[in-house]
C-alpha cells in the first residue's frame, strides 16, 4: 500500500509567480472566426475554466483524487543506488516513477480531471491524438474509468512502430486511427500533399480538433496548455512530500520535454515552493527546437484552429524526423516553459538518439527498468549531472522524473539497435 | 465608497452622431470614466466584437482629432483613450501632446504591459512626462509581483481585464480572480474584459471590485437595438453598481 497521505490536495499553477507576464493567446489578425472563441466548442467547459482562471492553488475535486489514487498515486520515488554506483558518483539520485501508473506514463494524471469534467458536463464522447500512444492509452483509459467513448487518431509512424500500443487503446475502449486519414478535411488535404506522410502531433491534432468540432464531442489536451501542466504537478507536489519525509533537499531537477507537460508538472512546484537550484529540460537533438526554436506567436496545431500562442517554435508546419522517441516529435515547447527558458530560469539539453540508446542501457542495466525512449533523454543528462558532481566532488541531490516506461516500446529500442549495431 | 462605471465606445461608432449621443447621454446616466477606442492596426488583445466595430469606423474615420474636441466639449468626466502603443512607437510623444491639447486625460495601451514588459516603467515616464495619466492594463497571466508593482504607478485606476480577449464569454471564475488580486491592488481596482453579464459583475463587485469597464455590450446593444436601448443598459449597470456603494 502506498501513503495516500502523501497524495496532494490541490495543483499548483506557476503563473502567478513567473518572473514576467505570460502573453495571453491571441487570434490571428483579421481573423474571420475567433479561435479563442471557438474553444468553447472544443475543450470541456471546467478545463477551459481551469485555463483561464489563474489561482496559485487549485483544489483537486475528491472525484479526481479517488482516481489517483485508483491508478497508484502517489507514485513511487526511488533512489537510483545502483547507478549512482555504477557512476562512482557522490551525488544521490533519485527518480519520481510515473511508469508505475497501469498506463505506464504521467498522461494519465491529466486525462483522468479531463475526462471527469467532460463526464460532469454531460459530455458522452472525447476526442484526442498521440503520438508514441502514452497519451491516447491515458485517454483511452481515462475516459472508460468515468464511461465515456473514446476516439484518437494516431500518428502514422507511431502506429507502424507500436502495434501493442492500439491494442491496449482498444482494450481500453478506445477507437483508434493513423493519422494523416480520411475521415477529416485536413487529413485528406495533408494526404493529397503527400500520400506518405508519416503523419506528426500537430497533424494528428488538429485532426481530432476538427473531428470532435463536426461531431460535438470534446477534445482533451495532453499537453501545451497551461492547465495540463496545472494537473501533471500533481508528481511534482508528491515529489517535494516524498523528498521531505526522507530528509532530502534537492539540487538538480531534470525532465525531458516533448511539449513540456511531464517537466512542468514535475518542476514548477519546486520553482514555487523556492527548492531546487538548477533545472534542465532535455529536447532531442534530431528536433532541435531549444537550440533553434524562435520565441514568437504560433498556432499549437498544424490546421491553425487553436488561438495562437507564444511559445518557442520550429513553426506549425515543420515536420519531425521519425525519430523512436515518438513523444517528442512537436513543433512547440509550452509557453510557461517557453518563458522561463527565456529568462534562464530553466536551462536546457538536447541529445542524439545514440547518446540517449546509451544512456537508456546503463539505466536498464542498473536499475532494471526500461525507461520510455523518451524519459531516458532525462536520464541521459543525469548522467551528466552527476559525474560533473564527481568531477567536482560534489554530494549534490539529483532528482528526475522518469516519465514513463519503455515497454510499449521495445520494437523502438529493436530498430535503434539495429542501426547503432550494438 | 461609490462604484466606477467605465463606459467604453470605439470613436465615432457606428456614426458620429449616434457616437457623440452616446457618449454624452452615457455620463448624464452616470458614467464615472469615459474609455475611448482607437482603432489600431492589429487588436491583438481584443474580441470580434470590438474588432468589428473597429472596422466599422476605419473606412470613413480618417481623424481622430475634431472628434476627441468635440468629446471633451461635451463631458467634463475624465476621458482615457484605449489604443495599441504598438502604432505609436515611431511618433509617441507627439501623439501623447496632442491627446493632452485636446484635454484628454489618460491613456490605456493593451499590449505595453505583454509585448514592452521589459521598458514599460520608461513608457509610463514618457507618458506621465507628457502630462497625460497612464492607467494600466493587466489580466490574471501577470505575476502577482507585477500587479503588486504596477498598482501602484497606475493613474486614475488599475484596469484588470478577467479574460484573455474582450467580450468572449470564456468560462472563468471572477471570484476567484479579484480574491487574488485584490490584496495585491494598492489603487481601484476596474475590471473587465467579457464583463457582460450582471451575475460575473456582482461577483466582482462583492468581491472587492472598485469598478466595472464595459465596452462590448454597448456596441452589440447598439448595433442590436439601437441607441436608446444601450443608454437604457447604462441605466441599470449603474444601479447595480449603486447597490453596492
Amino acid at each position: 500500500m502506498v501513503n495516500s497521505d502523501l497524495l496532494p490536495k490541490y495543483w499548483y499553477n506557476i503563473i502567478p509567480d513567473l518572473p514576467k507576464p505570460l502573453p495571453p493567446p491571441r487570434d490571428p489578425p483579421d481573423a474571420e472566426i475567433s479561435r479563442i472563441e471557438l474553444l468553447k466548442k472544443i475543450l470541456p467547459k471546467e478545463v477551459l475554466r481551469q485555463q483561464f482562471t489563474i489561482e496559485r492553488f487549485i483544489k483537486i475535486p475528491e472525484e479526481v483524487r479517488d482516481r489517483y489514487e485508483v491508478i497508484g498515486r502517489p507514485t513511487p520515488l526511488m533512489r537510483a543506488k545502483r547507478l549512482e554506483e555504477y557512476l562512482g558518483t557522490p551525488a544521490k539520485i533519485y527518480f519520481k516513477y510515473e511508469g508505475a501508473t497501469p498506463t505506464g506514463s504521467h498522461k494519465i494524471n491529466t486525462a483522468i480531471p479531463q475526462a471527469y469534467f467532460a463526464s460532469e458536463e454531460g459530455i458522452s464522447h472525447v476526442v484526442t491524438e498521440t503520438g508514441a500512444g502514452q497519451w491516447g492509452t491515458a485517454v483511452a483509459l481515462a475516459a472508460s474509468m468515468y464511461d465515456l467513448a473514446s476516439t484518437i487518431f494516431m500518428v502514422k509512424v507511431s502506429y507502424e512502430q507500436k502495434p501493442m500500443r492500439k491494442t491496449i487503446m482498444e482494450l481500453y475502449g478506445g477507437e483508434v486511427y493513423a493519422s494523416p486519414t480520411d475521415l477529416t478535411e485536413f487529413g485528406r488535404k495533408v494526404l493529397k500533399e503527400n500520400p506518405n506522410h508519416p503523419g506528426s502531433l500537430g497533424v494528428a491534432m488538429s485532426e481530432a480538433i476538427e473531428y470532435a468540432l463536426d461531431h460535438n464531442y470534446r477534445y482533451l489536451v495532453g499537453s501545451v496548455l497551461d492547465v495540463v501542466l496545472l494537473h501533471q504537478s500533481v508528481i511534482g507536489m508528491e515529489t517535494i512530500a516524498q523528498l521531505d519525509e526522507l530528509g532530502e533537499e534537492p539540487d538538480t531537477l531534470i525532465g525531458c520535454v516533448g511539449g513540456g507537460s511531464n517537466f512542468g508538472g514535475f518542476v514548477y512546484p519546486f520553482i514555487g515552493a523556492k527548492k531546487g537550484k538548477k533545472f534542465i529540460a532535455v529536447g532531442a537533438a534530431e528536433i532541435p527546437k531549444f537550440s533553434t526554436g524562435r520565441y514568437e506567436y504560433d498556432y499549437p496545431d498544424t490546421a491553425g484552429l487553436l488561438p495562437l500562442v507564444k511559445m518557442i517554435t520550429l513553426g506549425k508546419d515543420y515536420v519531425p524526423p521519425s525519430i523512436y522517441a515518438g513523444g517528442l516529435r512537436y513543433h512547440g515547447i509550452a509557453p510557461t516553459l517557453s518563458l522561463l527558458v527565456k529568462e534562464k530560469i530553466i536551462e536546457w539539453r538536447e541529445y542524439m538518439e545514440e547518446q540517449i540508446y546509451e544512456a537508456a542501457k546503463i539505466f536498464m542495466k542498473t536499475q532494471g527498468i526500461v525507461p520510455a525512449p523518451e524519459s531516458a533523454h532525462a536520464i541521459r543528462a543525469v548522467i551528466e549531472e552527476a559525474l560533473i558532481a564527481k568531477k567536482n566532488n560534489e554530494k549534490r541531490v539529483i532528482v528526475f522524473n522518469l516519465s514513463g516506461h519503455g515497454l510499449l516500446d521495445l520494437g523502438n529500442y529493436d530498430s535503434i539497435r539495429k542501426r547503432v549495431g550494438k | 465608497m461609490k462604484r466606477m462605471l467605465v463606459t467604453y465606445m470605439t470613436l465615432g461608432y457606428p456614426n458620429l452622431e449616434t457616437f457623440y449621443q452616446f457618449v454624452e447621454k452615457s455620463v448624464e446616466l452616470g458614467t464615472d470614466i469615459l474609455e475611448i477606442g482607437l482603432p489600431p492596426k492589429y487588436a491583438k488583445y481584443d474580441g470580434p466584437v470590438i474588432r468589428k466595430s473597429y472596422k466599422a469606423v476605419t473606412s470613413w474615420l480618417k481623424d481622430y482629432i475634431s472628434p476627441l474636441k468635440e468629446v471633451r466639449k461635451r463631458v467634463s468626466v475624465p476621458i482615457v483613450i484605449l489604443t495599441y502603443l504598438e502604432d505609436y512607437l515611431p511618433n509617441l510623444d507627439s501623439f501623447l501632446t496632442t491627446l493632452h491639447e485636446i484635454g484628454i486625460d489618460g491613456i490605456l495601451f493593451p499590449d505595453l504591459l505583454i509585448d514592452y514588459i521589459d521598458d514599460y516603467e520608461t513608457y509610463v515616464s514618457r507618458i506621465k512626462e507628457k502630462g497625460v495619466k497612464a492607467v494600466l492594463f493587466t489580466g490574471p497571466s501577470l505575476p502577482d509581483n507585477l500587479i503588486v508593482a504596477v498598482s501602484k504607478i497606475s493613474d486614475l485606476f488599475l484596469y484588470y481585464g478577467v479574460r484573455p480577449t474582450t467580450g468572449v464569454p470564456i468560462p472563468v471564475s471572477v471570484d476567484s480572480l479579484i480574491v487574488r488580486v485584490r490584496n495585491l491592488v494598492q489603487n481601484k481596482l476596474v475590471v473587465g474584459f467579457g464583463l457582460n453579464d450582471f451575475n460575473d459583475m456582482r461577483k466582482a463587485l462583492s468581491a472587492g471590485a472598485d469598478g466595472v469597464a464595459i465596452g462590448t455590450a454597448f456596441i452589440e446593444e447598439i448595433e442590436k437595438n439601437g441607441l436608446q436601448s444601450a443608454l437604457q443598459f447604462v441605466k441599470t449597470l449603474r444601479g447595480i453598481l449603486d447597490e453596492y456603494s
